[in-house]
């Protein structure tokens, strides 16, 4: 880990001077843990519409991802928004992997990365996330953070960097209800608000996870909502 | 705007927390050791003293892997047919906190029984 402390520091002073930017897609989305575990392989259905004064934004995710390491998982995605002319479709795929760098509760905190490279549909823009991930247990409660820096790039978007920052504060209250509390930051947006997790297992390796969150736009005047929610089904 | 700027503040946040939290913590100097064998922990019960973190070292004798999984320690990892693992429990407070194999969770069961040891230091 401490080989890992002075890249983690130059990539945060890269992005920490960087010049406020302002990105095209939904801030909320999903606060990402830390942790791997071996053998898993997933679905996943994400789901977020917010509403402003004037419009609405939809975006979906269909994920499949499996873990190929105890330490490592790699996951895809095909991820659809409505465009402009109110048509909803495929709008991009993107490949992720997610690294576990410490073992859960080994030190004060658990750290992991996130890697992304996405790419829309049809045409030639890309978007490559680096970010670092951590949670911190505090008995019943927990708390995790992601940091993310965004590269954009293309023939039809500005070239730029954009950071995003999350937080969720989750009380493990009962394996199916676990409320929390979630913050997201990036791209001109911040927003908070509540949200519920959960799991309920099944057979073996098999179990059914769940989210939903109602986020709120902040620092703007003006009506921006966020409903999101995710299935998860590991097995 | 002003979220720009709470998202400065943040990431200078993080940057600052990086330089803390990144400081190597090792956890545990108490080490406890759990066997499986024939998809049953041995010992059932493990008793560790309070508000201290402690290492678990779990050997998976048989020949499937197992998945120790416990909703009250919010630990789930995966030990594999023949190997060694460990877990990193608490600090916590007094109290019992169950565990189970989730390959075959009607044999595998245990708890972690959190208490005062008489020969504790």
């Amino acid at each position: 880990m401490s080989k890992l402390i002075p890249l983690m520091l130059i990539m945060l002073l890269i992005c920490s001077y960087s010049t406020a930017t302002y990105g095209d897609g939904l801030v909320v989305d999903k606060v990402y843990h830390p942790y791997v575990l071996a053998n898993e392989q997933e679905v996943e259905w994400r789901f977020m519409s917010s509403q402003t004064d004037t419009y609405n934004r939809l975006g979906q995710r269909l994920g499949y991802g499996r873990s190929l390491s105890d330490t490592f998982a790699i996951d895809v995605y095909l991820i659809g928004h409505r465009d402009d002319n109110l048509d909803f479709g495929l709008s991009a795929y993107e490949i992720e992997g997610r690294w576990m760098l410490t073992e859960q509760g080994q030190y004060w905190a658990d750290w992991g990365m996130l890697f992304e490279v996405e790419k829309k549909y049809r045409t030639n823009d890309w978007e490559v996330t680096t970010g670092f991930i951590a949670e911190k247990e505090f008995g019943k409660s927990s708390l995790t953070v992601n940091f993310f820096i965004v590269q954009e790039w293309g023939d039809n978007i500005p070239t730029e960097m954009e950071t995003e920052f999350r937080l969720k504060y989750r009380y493990r209250f009962m394996p199916e209800v676990q409320p929390a509390f979630e913050v997201y930051s990036g791209e001109d947006f911040f927003g908070l608000g509540p949200a519920f997790m959960g799991i309920h297992r099944f057979e073996g390796q098999k179990q059914l996870k769940w989210e939903l969150g109602f986020i709120s736009e902040v620092s703007h005047s003006g009506k921006d909502h966020t409903l999101r929610f995710a299935l998860e089904y590991e097995f | 705007m002003w979220s720009n700027l709470l998202n400065k503040i943040l990431t200078q946040l993080l940057l600052v927390s990086f330089l803390i939290l990144s400081t190597e913590i090792e956890a545990a100097d108490n080490t406890y050791y759990l066997v499986i064998e024939n998809h049953v922990f041995k010992p059932s019960v493990i008793e560790i003293p309070p508000n201290k973190k402690v290492k678990l070292v779990i050997h998976n004798k048989d020949k499937l892997p197992e998945e120790f999984d416990s909703f009250d320690l919010n630990r789930e990892k995966v030990i594999f047919a023949g190997k060694k693992s460990t877990i990193y429990i608490g600090p916590l407070p007094a109290g019992e906190y169950y565990f189970i194999g989730e390959y075959h969770p009607v044999s595998a069961q245990g708890k972690v029984l959190i208490k005062e040891l008489k020969n504790a230091d």
